[in-house]
């Protein structure tokens, strides 16, 4: 449910999907239109049908009247003759012939005295015909045809008016299916004398009306009065059926029954019918033949009427199968190229987060709160790291212990997730040695160092900066390795003075050179990594060291000089993509301390007595720095001397080689000197005092030098820290 | 550093020359071994030549003076500058010599 959320959720989805829907729906409307167009054309085909039956039927009747128009013409024509000729009866074989010649409808015709008419003649019956398209006379009084017997003499007589007779099969003549119309003659007198006919050939009825076209498989049945097929769609079977015995044949079709009762009784309609054993249905329209007694029949086989319907429907459902499938086809696709982007998504996501996590795991290695000392007045900073990818390969750092600030920068060869691993490493590496070592080559050799061990085939170096900024002199020493010159503030602007040296990770036993300058108040360096000075605009301009002075060039703090450089970047890049992490760290120097009086004096010496008049040199610096008087040199030498005494004779075993590192600070109101060495713990200010009360006898040898430093000095502290004895000596002057 | 010892009528003196720092005081220490084995009669130590003196150095005379004190010798301190006054007085070492 959650992901069917998340699919209508998404924008592009439920785009794709309004579109889906739109052709589903167009899809729809089409398929409703054309199973709306079959029904209508199957509708009008339908009533089309209709209508050429009606016409087929209305013909074809039509041209049956004429046939039966034409017999009963001849013999209403010829009707007079045969009364003038009936007291002389040879003579009618004349009037039979000419309504066979005259009648092209009339293949036959006799006049047939009523036996007992003529006393001479009880039976006679001329009869014309045409055989082989000749004329032929021949009687009907015979034996063996016995005229009387047949129906088309019997019926005339008996209804008193023209009859037609059933189709039968004519044996006198020429074996021909007929049917045959009769009228009684009527003498002056007014007797019937004899029957006068007109034999009509049911083929030639048939051809002179034709076959049904509308439909292949049409065709029209014309029916007696008694129900036998006249005319059929094949000739032979003609009068071999009667509809009844069709009927009885379809005891399935219930329709069927009604239709021969409508037949026979004359009326005019149509009817469905179905026949299951050709598993077809058929419309037969049908109508009274007027005077004969006969009925038209046409029959339509549905199939033919439908079937330019029916094949127009087969085509028309083929395309839309085709249509529907190729939409599923669409969908399908559509859904799974949305399901494997939904795939690439997801992975994309779980990336996509987890560098995210890397990026948060990142930025907490290097500080990131600023102001980062609130506390001091002496030092304003301000730092930033700016990927170009979610990870990336620059770092920064800076931390203060024993009032020096440690800080570097770096920047890793390559980008992303590789550089980022590096840089963290290089970052642990930075913070782990400078604990314990104040020295920036000595940071950078160890570094460089470990990184050499790690044995990794990458061929990753990482370009790298560091100083070590003594927070009370000004004092700075650094160690460049390979990085960019950071800026110099002073008076003015200018590169530092840097050593290239090599970048770390190439060389591991490279020995690095280290240097040194003195800050001044409202002194400050600015370092960067190639992701400022090489950012690029579309027109691959590099953004360059003149535009970072000017942008510089203005009095700011020190995190306002970063975003006023983030801004004059972004400026100058316009829509161009970052192609480089931006790094950039201002450090402001802002000790009062240090003006003129303020400086320092550093001395180190090995743990060797011999080198203890050395001390005595520093301190005459110290005390002309100061303009110290005598007495007071003196006994700062004289304190200090004990302190280093102590060191040198005690701090370390024997036979090793130590340092011990005085550094002194010459301030406005007094003189602070900082002892350090890495020897054994040891507090001197928790020894006890000497008693100077004692006489010659009691007074113990030892125990004079601390108290002496005691004494001299105002305040002396000791510290052990970062395996180092820390003692501070502080004098007023 | 320099120290020069002289023995007239009983009357040792030594003469120190310079800075008697903690380095100094190692030879020193040496020096005035002669004076440690025979701290009898009068010792005079002078110092009117030495400009700085350390806890080693006043080690030394303390040596010598507990050496004089237990073979009943004298120990006089002698010529110390101002400098070097503030540092005996600072130790307690202005109660333990005659000072001239």
């Amino acid at each position: 449910m959650k992901k069917i959320i998340e699919f209508f959720k998404d924008e592009r989805m439920r785009d794709t999907w309004s579109r889906i829907a739109l052709v589903v729906l167009a899809a729809i409307i089409l398929e409703a239109t054309s199973f709306m167009q079959l029904r209508f054309l199957a509708r009008s085909t339908h009533r089309e049908a209709m209508l050429k039956a009606e016409n087929v039927l209305s013909t074809t009747r039509y041209e049956i009247m004429e046939v039966v128009e034409e017999a009963e013409q001849a013999i209403r024509d010829n009707m007079w003759i045969a009364q003038w000729c009936l007291d002389n009866p040879d003579s009618l074989k004349n009037v039979t012939s000419r309504i066979v010649e005259e009648h092209t409808a009339v293949v036959g015709s006799t006049v047939a005295l009523v036996p007992g008419y003529n006393k001479n003649l009880p039976f006679f019956a001329p009869y014309s015909y045409i055989r082989d398209g000749e004329m032929v006379h021949t009687s009907l009084a015979t034996e063996k045809y016995n005229y009387p017997a047949h129906e088309w003499f019997i019926e005339p007589l008996e209804v008193g008016m023209g009859y037609w007779s059933e189709p039968y099969l004519d044996t006198n003549g020429g074996n021909i299916k007929m049917t045959t119309y009769s009228r009684p003659v009527l003498d002056p007198k007014g007797t019937t004398a004899a029957v006068i006919t007109a034999d009509v050939s049911l083929e030639w009825l048939c051809n002179h009306v034709g076959r049904v076209d509308i439909y292949p498989n049409a065709y029209s049945i014309l029916v007696s009065r008694k129900g036998k097929v006249m005319m059929g769609p094949i000739d032979s079977l003609a009068m071999q059926f009667s509809v009844q015995e069709m009927a009885e044949m379809m005891k399935d079709e219930p329709a069927l029954p009604k239709l021969v009762d409508d037949m026979l009784s004359g009326k005019r309609g149509s009817v469905v019918i179905h026949s299951p054993q050709q598993g077809s249905t058929s419309t037969i329209y049908y109508a009274p033949v007027p005077r004969t007694g006969w009925s038209m029949a046409v029959i339509i086989p549905e199939k033919e009427v439908f079937k330019e319907v029916r094949r127009m429907g087969f085509l028309c459902t083929l395309l839309q199968i085709l249509g529907i499938l190729m939409l599923i086809f669409i969908l399908l696709s559509v859904a799974r190229s949305w399901t494997e982007y939904q795939k690439t998504k997801d992975v994309e996501i779980h990336l996509e987060r987890e560098l995210e996590i890397g990026r948060e795991i990142q930025m907490s290695m290097v500080p990131k709160v600023f102001p980062p000392f609130p506390e001091r007045n002496d030092i304003d900073m301000a730092a930033t790291i700016v990927p170009a990818k979610m990870v990336g390969g620059d770092l920064y750092d800076f931390y203060i212990r024993d009032e020096k600030l440690i800080f570097c920068i770096g920047d890793v060869s390559g980008k992303g997730v590789p550089a980022s691993l590096l840089m963290a490493v290089t970052r642990s590496l930075f913070r782990n040695i400078s604990a314990q070592e104040d020295s920036p080559a000595k940071i950078v050799e160890g570094i460089n160092r470990s990184m050499d061990e790690m044995d990794d085939e990458t061929g990753m170096f990482v370009t790298f900066f560091c100083g070590v900024l003594d927070l009370h002199t000004g004092h700075l020493r650094y160690c460049n390795a390979g990085h960019n010159a950071p800026l110099l503030f002073t008076d003015h602007i200018q590169l530092l003075d840097v050593v290239p040296n090599l970048p770390l990770g190439i060389e591991g036993s490279m020995v690095y050179q280290e240097q040194q300058i003195n800050l001044l108040l409202d002194d400050a360096l600015y370092l960067y990594t190639d992701g400022i000075s090489e950012a690029e605009n579309p027109r691959q301009e590099l953004f360059g060291i003149e535009r970072m002075e000017k942008v510089l060039s203005e009095r700011r703090t020190a995190m306002e000089h970063l975003e006023a450089m983030k801004a004059a970047i972004d400026d100058f890049v316009e829509d161009a993509p970052q192609s480089d992490d931006i790094t950039m760290l201002f450090i402001h120097y802002l000790n009062n301390n240090t003006q003129i009086n303020n400086m320092a004096r550093h001395l180190i010496l090995h743990n060797d007595i011999q080198q203890i008049p050395q001390l005595a040199e520093f301190v005459e610096t110290i005390a002309e720095d100061k303009n110290l008087d005598q007495a007071t040199a003196m006994s700062l030498n004289l304190a200090l001397e004990e302190a280093v005494t102590n060191v040198i004779l005690y701090a370390y075993p024997d036979g090793i080689d130590g340092l011990v590192d005085i550094e002194a600070y010459i301030r406005p109101d007094c003189l602070e000197f900082i002892l350090s060495d890495n020897g054994k713990p040891f507090d001197p200010t928790a020894a006890p005092d000497a008693d100077i009360t004692l006489g010659v006898n009691e007074r113990s040898i030892g125990g004079l030098g601390i108290y002496l430093v005691r004494n001299i000095m105002d305040t002396v502290s000791y510290r052990y820290e970062n395996g180092k004895n820390i003692l501070t000596m502080i004098k007023k002057i | 550093m320099e120290v020069f010892i002289e023995n007239e009528n009983n009357v040792t003196t030594a003469r120190f020359v310079g800075r008697l720092d903690t380095p100094a005081s190692q030879e020193v220490a040496k020096s005035i071994e002669p004076i440690l084995e025979n701290p009898t009669g009068t010792i005079v130590l002078d110092c009117k030549d030495m400009s700085y003196i350390s806890s080693s150095g006043l080690r030394i005379f303390l040596t010598i003076r507990k050496a004089a004190a237990a073979k009943g010798g004298n120990v006089i301190v002698k010529d110390i500058n101002n400098d070097i006054r503030q540092v005996f007085m600072m130790t307690g070492f202005l109660n333990l010599f005659e000072i001239q």
